[in-house]
């Protein structure tokens, strides 16, 4: 008797235990299957696939990608889809050639859209056809350091000086770090420095750096992290953050440095014929008043000046072009100096 | 003083449990912790926002698809792996144990290149399936593909052990009586096999919704179409959205220590029923 009352005490317990569990597993393969499931299915929209390097993010999701959407919706009455990633340009460039599906690039650097004509993706030259070279936008690199500068540091000269954490972008994955690379070394020469002393002055800013991350946006949350003293990268990054009051770091203007362009690219094998009309759309569209309007409210430069009425001027800017284009920059900065002078020679 | 007669051999004190404490509480404790308390500054309705976006709503709800798919499909190629391998003698059958294990000592990372390198299109199969359209990679079936490689060991590895200590007797009994093969399977092995089968189960589906190594490659990473709630975490930290980042996350502890808390539960039960 006392026995048989103790099994099904036993038992009881075995099965609400089960029960519930029961339950909690098909409450969640409800929950995960729920979108997929026919009744669900009607009618998806087009979509358009957009791969973005870092800094993009806000601007595109917020800014852009709506607008568009607005002016298909009222110009077609079709309601379309973005389905997008961030991450750095080098990163996309190379998830590109491996196959993603994107339609639309948009990379940092016209050195990634030259990779993807040696990969065999793009046809050479393909963006030179679009607005503006296929430049998007611009925007100076600046200098990063916390709230009322305590290192006081004002140029890139000063990044240089013992003592002195640096925060960098991985120049492997991210088109930025590049861009920053060109800046620490052509300001020095803008400047009226030798070819020795411009390129002591990039092996001094690397030998302080303490941090790299792959995209430019992961660097600038490492800095925010509170790793570093300083954080070479885009204007936009911290002008987009100035004027929302979120701004927690102090901006550096270098009397010079290099303006960067950010390349648009369309990749053709991923258009479907009935969406290329679509994709062109898209295409346009950012070079349009309202795209470029949008991109100057969130700090990057517009390739039209008269949206640029509220950005500081810089003493000497230059171009990639003012050193002899990406092909040369890249074989005699980048892998000359940076990568088999500099970097292999920092003891790690 | 007077000393206390002992009475157990277990020893009493607190002082190694305080040690233990002190080791575990900053290598495990606190940062867990820190996920809480971290989604606790921001206050329910921040939490909310944070899990309620479609985006997050997308990347939790793939990612337990997967999960769910993995550890179904898993669970049978598993159990079927474990019982031939268990109950058949051929020749190769030490070298096919070593590769089945395999997937446990690659690094995901490797996984994930590798399978791109026969799938993608630059890939040895890739490049004469991707012009035919077909190409797993950079869809859900390559998140299914890469999570079904890196799983495939812990199935094997909680059915096979209680395969190879049943008793072959009793199949053997079954076979006298008249069953067949698969009726043997089906009532005396399958039964034996439950407890094995559940926790080998919730293993696969635990390592599955925690997969990133693998899934960041094959993925592509793309918003609503292929990111499993791992890579979100990690772009949405990434991009700085820490609040993002860390509401999904907290939502993964929680559902980690809910299946294991559910997995212990049912060990307990089964063991005293």
């Amino acid at each position: 008797m006392h026995l048989r009352e103790r099994i099904s005490q036993i038992n009881w317990f075995v099965f609400t235990s089960r029960a519930a569990l029961g339950l909690i597993v098909g409450a969640l393969v409800f929950y995960a299957v729920e979108p997929w499931l026919p009744w669900n299915n009607t009618a998806r929209p087009r979509t358009v696939i957009v791969y973005g390097f870092s800094i993009l993010g806000e601007v595109m999701t917020k800014g852009i990608f709506p607008a568009f959407q607005q002016e298909w919706q009222t110009r077609s009455g079709e309601h379309i889809e973005f389905i997008v990633s961030f991450a750095g340009s080098g990163t996309i460039t190379n998830q590109i050639v491996l196959g993603v599906p994107a339609q639309v690039g948009i990379l940092s650097t016209e050195l990634d859209a030259k990779r993807l004509v040696q990969q065999n993706v793009l046809r050479a030259d393909a963006w030179k056809t679009l607005p503006h070279n296929g430049t998007l936008n611009y925007t100076p690199f600046v200098i990063l350091t916390r709230k009322n500068n305590p290192k006081q540091i004002h140029d890139f000269s000063d990044l240089t000086r013992d003592g002195i954490g640096i925060v960098h972008a991985d120049p492997r994955t991210s088109g930025g770090a590049l861009w920053g690379i060109l800046a620490e070394y052509g300001s020095a020469k803008q400047l009226g420095a030798s070819d020795a002393e411009a390129e002591k002055q990039l092996a001094g800013i690397w030998h302080n750096v303490v941090a790299q991350a792959s995209s430019a946006r992961g660097a600038r949350t490492q800095f925010e992290n509170g790793f570093g003293d300083a954080l070479i990268t885009y204007e936009q990054e911290a002008v987009y953050d100035l004027k929302r009051g979120k701004l927690n770091d102090e901006i550096i203007y270098p009397r010079s440095t290099i303006e960067s362009e950010h390349t648009v690219v369309i990749v053709d094998r991923n258009i479907a014929p009935a969406d290329r009309e679509l994709v062109n759309a898209f295409v346009a569209f950012l070079w349009s008043d309202t795209a470029q309007k949008i991109f100057a409210e969130y700090g990057f430069r517009s390739v039209d000046a008269k949206w640029n009425t509220d950005f500081v001027p810089i003493e000497k800017p230059f171009r990639v072009s003012d050193m002899g284009g990406w092909d040369q920059a890249k074989r005699e900065i980048v892998d000359a100096l940076w990568k088999n002078k500099i970097t292999a020679a920092s003891p790690q | 003083m007077i000393a206390t007669p002992k009475r157990s051999r277990i020893p009493r004190g607190l002082f190694p449990v305080g040690i233990l404490l002190a080791v575990m509480l900053p290598l495990l404790l606190m940062p867990l912790a820190a996920i809480f308390v971290f989604a606790a500054r921001s206050g329910l309705p921040g939490f909310v926002a944070a899990l309620s976006s479609p985006d997050a709503q997308f990347a939790l709800r793939f990612s337990l698809l997967i999960a769910f798919l993995t550890a179904f499909i898993n669970g049978i190629l598993g159990t079927y792996t474990a019982y031939v391998l268990s109950k058949y003698r051929f020749p190769g059958r030490d070298a096919l144990n070593v590769v089945v294990n395999l997937p446990v000592a690659i690094p995901t990372v490797v996984v994930g290149t590798s399978l791109l390198l026969l799938w993608g299109p630059i890939g040895i199969l890739g490049q004469f399936l991707v012009p035919l359209g077909v190409s797993p990679m950079f869809m859900p079936a390559g998140v299914l593909l890469a999570h079904l490689f890196v799983t495939f060991p812990y199935m094997l590895g909680s059915v096979k052990p209680v395969l190879d200590e049943l008793e072959v007797t009793y199949e053997e009994a079954a076979y006298t009586i008249g069953a067949n093969q698969l009726q043997a399977f089906r009532f005396v092995v399958l039964p034996a096999l439950r407890g094995g089968l559940f926790s080998g189960a919730l293993l696969t589906f635990a390592h599955s919704l925690g997969e990133f190594g693998a899934t960041v490659l094959v993925s592509g990473n793309l918003s609503f179409r292929t990111q499993t709630a791992p890579l979100y975490i990690f772009a949405q930290f990434e991009a700085g959205n820490i609040e993002a980042a860390n509401a999904v996350a907290a939502v993964l502890a929680m559902l980690s220590f809910v299946l294991f808390f559910a997995l212990m539960q049912f060990n307990k039960s089964s063991a005293r029923a």
